[in-house]
């Protein structure tokens, strides 16, 4: 019994004990809560008709994937073409994929928001604050 | 020692700004006041602890509190914390109380702040004072007691919760051991970059402000409705006057320490601790009916909850190190930046950082209560805020402070936007936001606690129960808090049978 209830240490080995511990129950978790899943499926019947909706209803998919290639191209240019550029960008782009439509007033609110934001970060954080920006 | 000895000038002005700014963003739907403390956090790193405390206290108790304006006026909770507050709220706003249902929400609200900062004073520093003598069993049992409590609170699937929390403190492992400097379970090509792991920072505000973003963008960034308000019809009996208080002294008394109290739970959040005063104050009231239609009495007791959360939350985190909410969490990093660590020692060995944020908090309640008590008509109009000029600003300012936070380093902002992306995900997939994120804040500790009890014990695992009568105390507790959710899930479970029959 007392076998059992003694795990062998090794220096070398310390980093390895906990992640494998965690890495196991999570396994553990995982199996159980997979078979709950099917026996509830298999009790009400419906095992084979899989309807789980990952996105809601009607949703917008211009505005999620617009923004999610958004950030990833801002993230990707900061470096290269530096903070205020990309921000204004950026900004500008966004503002106009949430308002949605690209009249005269939409253009005019995106560039203001762009540009507002950037300069007030730039210098509050950059310059008043001295915190390191791209 | 005096008050004005602690705090500088500048501190009791980023305070008063915090509060400002947190009422602003806590009463735009969708943002919330662990969204307002994730973005200004970056700020901080320049400036002194005291005065960084004074701006995150301001926008912590600012951020709880303006989530009220939209769920009175709009039916729209500004914070998941406001959540019952829109019952009563919004059926006052319709029969034209508006004004008056804010002003009793604001008026709860400071009684709660208050009830629970006293509580949090005497508190605190008993409980610090029993836990400094704890040895790594006892710390790490009182981790695995933490996450047992998130998961048990999280209604219906207690397994999720506790998959949830693992699998945050299984990415929390991510990087090198500092025992034996070895690294472990970093993906191939990334050594460079994860030496560390994930840090703390950009993992928040990706899952907390960048995963909102998405999914408000997902949901088509619809705008408030433009609806008119009347703030106030012209009869006496719309009217605010404090006398509303007068039967309403035991319910107030009991949400704020039932706010509290809940607060102090690890990983519990505000909607928890409203929701347990809003059924409370039903099952004690005179006239249960009439909750929900309108009854300043609900109201009170969603909203003295709410901010006696505060209070709770700030006990654990500050006594023990285990942040009692997502916010406090947040809070965490705050603390790390300045190279302070939090734990039983902190109150002692900081005195005058644990005056200041009970001062903090004193004139965060204070100045809440005047701007939001006098201006409310103004504050009113945020909840018609534009998303789509808030959305962007909050994007950028996310962008930034992840790339300052170690000064400048690129990979954070990836970080974030992983972090963002999976902070979409999981709610999807079922889990938990919460239990993630304080598995992952107290995976590398636990770890520690692990293998130094161990180490102590050559690799005997009955250690854990053989410790003392704390290690045996703190085992009821998880086995207590285990047993309270299969049961809690269970009674759920036969009530919604019995309602589907």
């Amino acid at each position: 019994m007392s076998d059992l209830l003694t795990i062998e240490l090794s220096y070398n080995n310390y980093h390895l004990l906990f992640p494998r511990i965690i890495i196991s129950i999570l396994l553990i978790l995982g199996m159980v809560l997979l078979i709950t899943n099917i026996i509830k499926r298999v009790k009400n019947g419906n095992l084979s008709t899989f309807n789980f909706k990952f996105f809601v209803d009607n949703f917008d998919k211009v505005k999620l994937f617009g923004t999610a290639v958004l950030l990833v191209v801002y993230a990707s240019t900061l470096e290269i073409i530096g903070f205020i550029p990309a921000s204004v960008i950026f900004m500008f782009l966004v503002t106009l994929l949430y308002i949605g439509n690209i009249r005269k007033r939409t253009i005019m609110i995106s560039i203001s928001n762009s540009l507002a934001t950037t300069i007030i970060v730039w210098y509050v954080f950059g310059q008043l604050f001295d915190i390191t920006l791209p | 020692m005096s008050i004005f000895e602690i705090l500088t000038p500048l501190s009791v002005l980023l305070c008063f700004l915090g509060v400002f700014i947190g009422i602003v963003m806590g009463a735009i739907p969708g943002m919330t006041a662990t969204m307002a403390i994730a973005i200004f956090l970056p700020l901080t790193y320049a400036l002194d602890m005291i005065d960084s405390i004074g701006l995150l206290i301001g926008l912590y108790v600012g951020g709880i509190s303006g989530g009220l304006v939209p769920a009175v006026l709009l039916n729209i909770p500004g914070t998941p914390s406001s959540l019952c507050t829109t019952f009563d709220g919004y059926p006052m706003t319709k029969k034209g109380e508006g004004e008056k249902a804010l002003k009793v929400g604001i008026t709860a609200s400071i009684i709660g702040g208050f009830f629970s900062l006293t509580i949090l004073y005497f508190f605190a520093p008993v409980l610090a004072s029993v836990a400094i003598d704890f040895s790594s069993v006892e710390k790490f049992l009182i981790i695995v007691f933490a996450l047992t409590v998130i998961a048990s609170i999280s209604k219906g699937s207690l397994l999720g919760g506790i998959f949830s929390g693992l699998l945050g403190m299984f990415i929390s492992l991510i990087g090198t051991f500092t025992d034996n400097n070895e690294m472990r379970l970093v993906p191939p090509g990334l050594e460079d970059q994860l030496v560390y792991g994930f840090s703390l920072l950009p993992v928040l505000i990706g899952l907390f402000a960048i995963g909102q973003i998405l999914q408000e963008s997902e949901e088509g960034m619809k705008a408030a409705s433009h609806q008119k308000i009347d703030l106030q019809k012209g009869n006496k009996n719309t009217q605010f006057s404090f006398k509303l208080f007068k039967n309403q002294k035991i319910n107030v008394i009991r949400s704020s320490i039932i706010g509290t109290f809940v607060g102090m739970l690890p990983g519990v959040g505000g909607s928890a601790a409203s929701i347990t005063a809003y059924s409370q104050t039903k099952n004690f009231s005179k006239n249960p009916e009439k909750l929900g239609t309108g009854e300043p009495e609900g109201l009170v007791s969603s909203e003295s909850a709410n901010n006696g959360l505060i209070g709770g939350a700030l006990i654990p985190l500050l006594s023990l190190g285990i942040p009692g909410d997502s916010t406090t969490a947040i809070l965490i990093g705050a603390f790390l930046l300045q190279g302070i660590e939090i734990g039983p020692l902190f109150i002692t060995s900081n005195q005058d950082l644990w005056s200041g944020i009970v001062f903090s908090l004193v004139i965060a309640n204070i100045v809440m209560f005047i701007l939001m008590f006098f201006s409310i008509k103004y504050f009113a109009k945020i909840v018609f805020i534009p998303k789509y000029l808030i959305f962007p600003i909050i994007v950028v300012a996310c962008v930034v402070g992840s790339y300052a936070i170690n000064n400048g380093v690129m990979f954070d902002v990836w970080t974030l936007l992983l972090f963002g992306l999976l902070g979409y995900i999981f709610p999807k997939i079922g889990v938990q936001i919460p239990s993630f994120l304080i598995g992952f804040i107290l995976g590398t500790e636990a770890e520690k606690y692990f293998v130094d009890s161990l180490k102590g014990s050559s690799g005997d695992l009955t250690i854990f129960f053989t410790k003392g009568p704390i290690a045996l105390v703190l085992w009821i507790l998880i086995i207590g808090s285990v047993t309270y959710a299969i049961i809690d899930s269970r009674r759920t479970k036969k009530a919604a049978e019995q309602n589907a029959s």
